[in-house]
């Protein structure tokens, strides 16, 4: 009889599920260019946010080389652009992030904690000054101009993207995969013991999230025209993804989502309505979300359904009490 | 176990969906009554006949590493020139048969190129403002450049520029190009380096846009000068300390010291030229040392000889003199104030020749017509660049607290200042 | 040669100094505090503009302004820890929790006084020229600013190390820094010794800001940059180990300066680069345990 409630419940989910999806779809047709825009740049956000906490959520393992990552995206858009197809360009520029990744997964396999961040942060500079001094001495350009495409198509292309990386995060949590990285991120040397192959793991898992940072790149930079290794390897994007993970909470993946969500939203709002003070605004927002959310947005949210949830929950409880002694009386 | 996931994951998307939603909805009415525009007063929409302002949008660097440019030289310039067009009454639009006061709706773009397209293409299609203007430095430029195009919207590019326009202005037919850069501005300080008769130099440059197409251009000219050039060396953005250059420069005993970077280092390479006490001949800076700021910072001894490239003064015409009294002589731009004027004042007076707001009938007007501005007469070339008959100067140089046209020759306002004079105290 | 050889090295140095000041008071509030304090280098451009308007406005010297610029940012540090940080650490129960937080914290207090600062000062570039001129020692040339700053930095680091070394309160600070349960249940006050650490720091990196501000620009935006040379030198000396920072600090300077005597145009990403070597070859830092 429990199996009866939970199907229906959970059909009754997916329609709903697959009901936000049409609507997100349908989107362009009844909304104005812009928000399409806005929408685009909120899930480059969400993008780059859950891929960076499918490797350092689980594992621990604070990463700063997204914005290198999606640095190559961008540069790849940017030469290859011109003469390719632009879905084979976005493949093209994941499959670099992710050779890159598996490099630098490679390399510091030694390293832990801060040292871990500090090395994948050095990587950002590392690769860009690289590009520069390549683009003046080598190939001499300065700037690349990147083909303009219709952001309909770049909304598209996005949304498709995020639902994969949703549909990836959400098999990995649930494989057995997910509780290998969990355990790499709890005990190390244990995790190791187990049998856990931990190198392989963490360098694919790291090679895995920096594919789509790489996917986004590629994609962003249609939006963005005009780029040099300065402008696409901006740190900015290397710091982004975790204070919006953190600022979402990271126990869940609707945590990130959210918290992307909301940061990126929030400063636009900000940044057109007060561009002399957004700064100030934004930073105070951020000091008292952590006062009062220290578990960020998922916490407030679990507190919420708790809240909503307790009524029925005491409801269900009683029925099963009930149903319990009803067995008993019956063995009896 | 699916459950456990499926509850926050649909939780998670309607969550974005309400929150899209509630960005959604002020666009679908036709008056958005909480659409972010500063001043918080609306405007009609276009299709009404009615009309009782122009509205101009700018997204610029506010904040960034790009603010400091936008604080000493655009941000003066573009809110004295609304503040001046309002004091007049506005701007007469025959279609409308008055004068329209102008406002302006700026954003801040962080200094990042991603969030600058994107409010510029807001400006266009959401606060469907009249006429646009440049965002901060040329990258910013070139970028804005295609996104104005694909909408139809004249781009004026008072904020940079550099040769490789060239290559792309020819499809960007509403992309007009003001600044004055290398392809002008080398010949002159060519010109100059023969007169005075500097015998050897030494060529620092940034590893960006900028110092790539000055390096690139002024080292050949200096050959062909017969100047032996010593060592050309790239810097990095950011650098620390330039002292092992300076010190090597010094052991070369250079006659001109060429430092092609961005306001960071030339404060830096002449701060610690002072420092260790190395004074060529001569020495050119790139943009940074033609503002102010600088001047504020080592003083008039300090700066005294120091080069870079523009410019302008009072004297390089008439109206100059009523314009530096306008903008205030210690906020003043000695590169690109006058030509940034110049350049709205040929927008100004194209809205008032064509009658009509529309932009491609204005950008016709622009192209092809002279214009009486703050340099004389002004127009735009057949690639729509400022005609270089209309820059006040190529070459300036501080004399005495005053930033001085020395080249070319028949637009300078001083002889140069050559060997330069010693450091203050030294 | 010989003469080359020094020239380069003391060069090194004279960066070293200003680095080792920073990573110094960052090691005090990451080592010991636990607050990876993003807006470290917004305490340094607090400082460095404090003493230009001191400078330009009253004339007043900016050696003098160490003494003043020092305790009013120790004050401020500490009220921020005391109040700020303090509620983060109870409320998200240490760990990396606290970690995570307050660095979100840090990046919101970023935000803040940077826009502050563009408000009060605006967002051009101020400098001054304070002792500009050379010094010849024996055929090698050096700027004057430099040295005092090299010298200021050098006192202010041994007196520093001296306070931790000999004082019971150093010893404190030790403690926390090794196990900060622990020495709670020592008897240490630990959140009066975490409030004093994290004031320590940011007076540091005021004391950094007045040194800088007389041979380098100051705008609104410089700190993040002396922010990151810092987490640098912090994870290059081996976290929580202030002599680790000190000696990172020199390092450091010494490896830009001989790169830059090369190659100027990769003296950036030498820093990155040999450091990302040196991790790979001892992954704890210099100091490390």
């Amino acid at each position: 009889m429990n199996k009866v409630a939970f199907t229906s419940r959970n059909l009754y989910l997916q329609v709903l599920l697959i009901l936000v999806l049409i609507l997100l779809v349908a989107l362009p047709f009844y909304t104005s260019a812009y928000n399409i825009m806005l929408l685009c740049n909120i899930l480059m956000y969400i993008i780059i946010t859950v891929s960076w906490v499918l490797f350092s959520g689980p594992t621990g393992y604070i990463s700063l080389a997204s914005a290198a990552f999606f640095g190559v995206g961008i540069y790849t858009s940017a030469v290859l652009g011109q003469s390719l197809p632009l879905p084979l360009v976005i493949i093209i520029g994941g499959l670099f992030s992710f050779f890159l990744a598996l490099l630098v997964g490679v390399i510091t396999l030694r390293l832990r904690g801060m040292y871990f961040s500090i090395f994948t942060f050095g990587l950002v500079e590392l690769v860009k000054h690289f590009l520069l001094w390549w683009e003046i001495t080598k190939t001499n350009t300065r700037g690349r101009f990147v083909i303009l495409v219709n952001y309909i198509h770049v909304f598209y292309i996005m949304l498709a993207i995020f639902l994969v990386l949703l549909l990836i995060a959400y098999l990995i949590r649930r494989s057995k995969y997910g509780l290998a990285l969990q355990s790499i991120g709890e005990y190390e040397e244990a995790a190791a013991h187990i049998g856990i192959n931990v190198t392989l793991l963490k360098v694919v898992t790291f090679a895995v999230s920096s594919f789509f940072i790489g996917t986004v790149g590629a994609v962003m930079a249609t939006r963005w025209t005009y780029i040099d290794p300065v402008i696409a390897f901006d740190p900015f994007y290397s710091f982004m993804p975790v204070l919006m993970a953190i600022f979402g909470g990271m126990g869940q993946l609707y945590g990130p989502v959210i918290g992307a969500a909301i940061f990126a939203y929030l400063e636009e709002a900000l940044i057109t309505r007060f561009p002399y003070h957004y700064m100030l605004i934004f930073g105070i927002i951020m000091v008292v979300s952590i006062l009062y959310l220290p578990e960020g947005l998922i916490g407030l949210l679990q507190k919420l359904w708790k809240i909503i949830n307790s009524g029925r929950l005491a409801v269900y409880r009683e029925k099963r009490q009930k149903r319990g002694t009803g067995r008993e009386q019956e063995n009896a | 176990m699916v459950k456990k996931y499926i509850v926050p994951l649909v939780i998670c998307l309607i969550l974005f969906m309400a929150l899209f939603a509630g960005c959604t909805q002020p666009s679908t009415t036709p008056a958005p009554p909480s659409e972010p525009k500063t001043g918080g007063e609306q405007e009609p929409e276009p299709p009404k006949p009615e009309k009782d302002k122009i509205v101009f949008g700018s997204v610029h660097s506010i904040s960034g590493p790009l603010a400091i440019i936008e604080e000493a030289a655009f941000g003066p310039i573009r809110n004295l020139w609304f503040k001046d067009v309002n004091e007049r009454g506005g701007i007469y639009v025959e279609e409308y048969g008055k004068k329209l006061p102008v406002e302006l709706i700026e954003y801040d773009d962080k200094s990042d190129i991603g969030t600058m397209t994107r409010l510029l293409e807001k400006l266009i299609l959401e606060d469907k403002v009249d006429f646009i203007l440049p965002p901060t430095g040329t990258a910013m430029l070139y970028a804005a450049g295609p996104v104005a195009n694909k909408h139809g919207y004249i781009l004026p590019g008072m904020s940079g520029g550099a040769t490789t326009i060239k290559e792309i202005i020819g499809g960007l037919p509403y992309f007009f190009s003001n600044l004055n850069f290398s392809d002008t501005q080398v010949p002159a300080f060519g010109e100059l380096v023969s007169e005075l008769g500097v015998k050897s130099a030494a060529v620092v440059f940034i590893e960006d846009l900028h110092g790539v197409e000055y390096s690139g251009a002024v080292v050949p000219e200096m050959v062909l000068r017969g100047v032996d050039v010593a060592f050309v060396k790239s810097i990095p953005q950011g650098i620390q300390d330039m002292s092992a250059i300076i010190k090597e420069a010094k052991a070369a005993d250079v006659d001109a010291f060429l430092c092609l970077a961005y306001p960071d280092e030339n404060i830096l390479c002449v701060s610690q030229s002072m420092e260790l006490g190395f004074n060529p001949k001569l020495m050119i800076f790139g943009p940074g040392v033609c503002y102010t700021f600088f001047k504020d910072i080592f003083g008039d001894e300090g700066v005294e000889g120091l080069m870079s490239w523009g410019a302008w003064n009072g004297k390089s015409t008439p109206e100059s003199q009523e314009l530096i009294d306008k903008i205030g002589v210690a906020n003043v731009d000695w590169w690109g104030h006058n030509l940034y004027w110049a350049g709205m004042q040929m927008l100004e007076k194209s809205i008032e020749k064509a009658g009509t707001l529309d932009q491609s009938v204005v950008r016709e007007i622009m192209a092809t017509e002279t214009f009486d501005t703050v340099l004389g007469p002004t127009y735009y070339d057949e690639n729509r660049m400022l005609a270089a008959e209309c820059h006040t100067g190529e070459v300036g140089q501080w004399q005495s607290g005053q930033f001085e046209v020395i080249g070319p020759k028949n637009k300078a306002t001083a002889e140069p200042i050559y060997p330069k004079p010693p450091w203050p105290g030294q | 040669m010989v003469i080359e050889i020094i020239d380069i090295f003391l060069s090194g140095l004279l960066m070293g100094g200003i680095y080792a000041l920073i990573a110094v008071g960052l090691s005090m509030q990451y080592g010991v505090a636990r607050v990876l304090n993003v807006s470290h280098g917004e305490f340094i451009m607090l400082g460095a503009f404090f003493t230009w308007s001191l400078y330009t406005y009253c004339n007043i010297n900016p050696l003098l302004t160490l003494v003043i610029c020092g305790p009013v940012m120790l004050l401020i540090g500490f009220v921020l820890h005391k109040t700020l940080y303090r509620s983060i650490r109870i409320s998200s129960g240490g760990g990396a929790a606290f970690e995570g937080n307050s660095m979100l914290a840090s990046f919101g207090l970023l935000f803040v006084i940077q826009n502050m600062a563009i408000l009060i000062w605006g967002a051009s570039i101020k400098g001054y020229s304070y002792l500009a001129f050379p010094v010849n020692m024996g055929g090698v040339i050096f700027p004057a600013n430099r040295l005092v700053t090299l010298l200021f930095a050098v006192i202010i680091s041994v007196a520093f190390y001296l306070f931790l070394a000999r004082t019971r309160l150093g010893k404190a600070i030790r403690a926390a820094a090794q196990d900060p349960d622990a020495a709670g249940l020592m008897g240490v006050n630990i959140n009066q010794v975490l409030a004093l650490c994290f004031g320590l720091g940011a007076m540091m990196a005021g004391l950094a800001g007045t040194l800088l501000s007389m041979s380098f620009r100051v705008q609104p935006t410089m700190g993040l940059e002396y922010t990151l040379i810092a987490i640098i030198v912090v994870v290059l000396g081996g976290l929580g180990s202030i002599p680790g920072s000190f000696i990172g600090g020199f390092i450091l300077g010494l490896i830009g300066s001989i790169v830059s005597a090369i190659e100027p145009s990769l003296s950036l990403v030498a820093y990155y680069m040999l450091f990302m070597i040196l991790l790979l070859v001892k992954p704890t830092g210099i100091l490390g345990r």
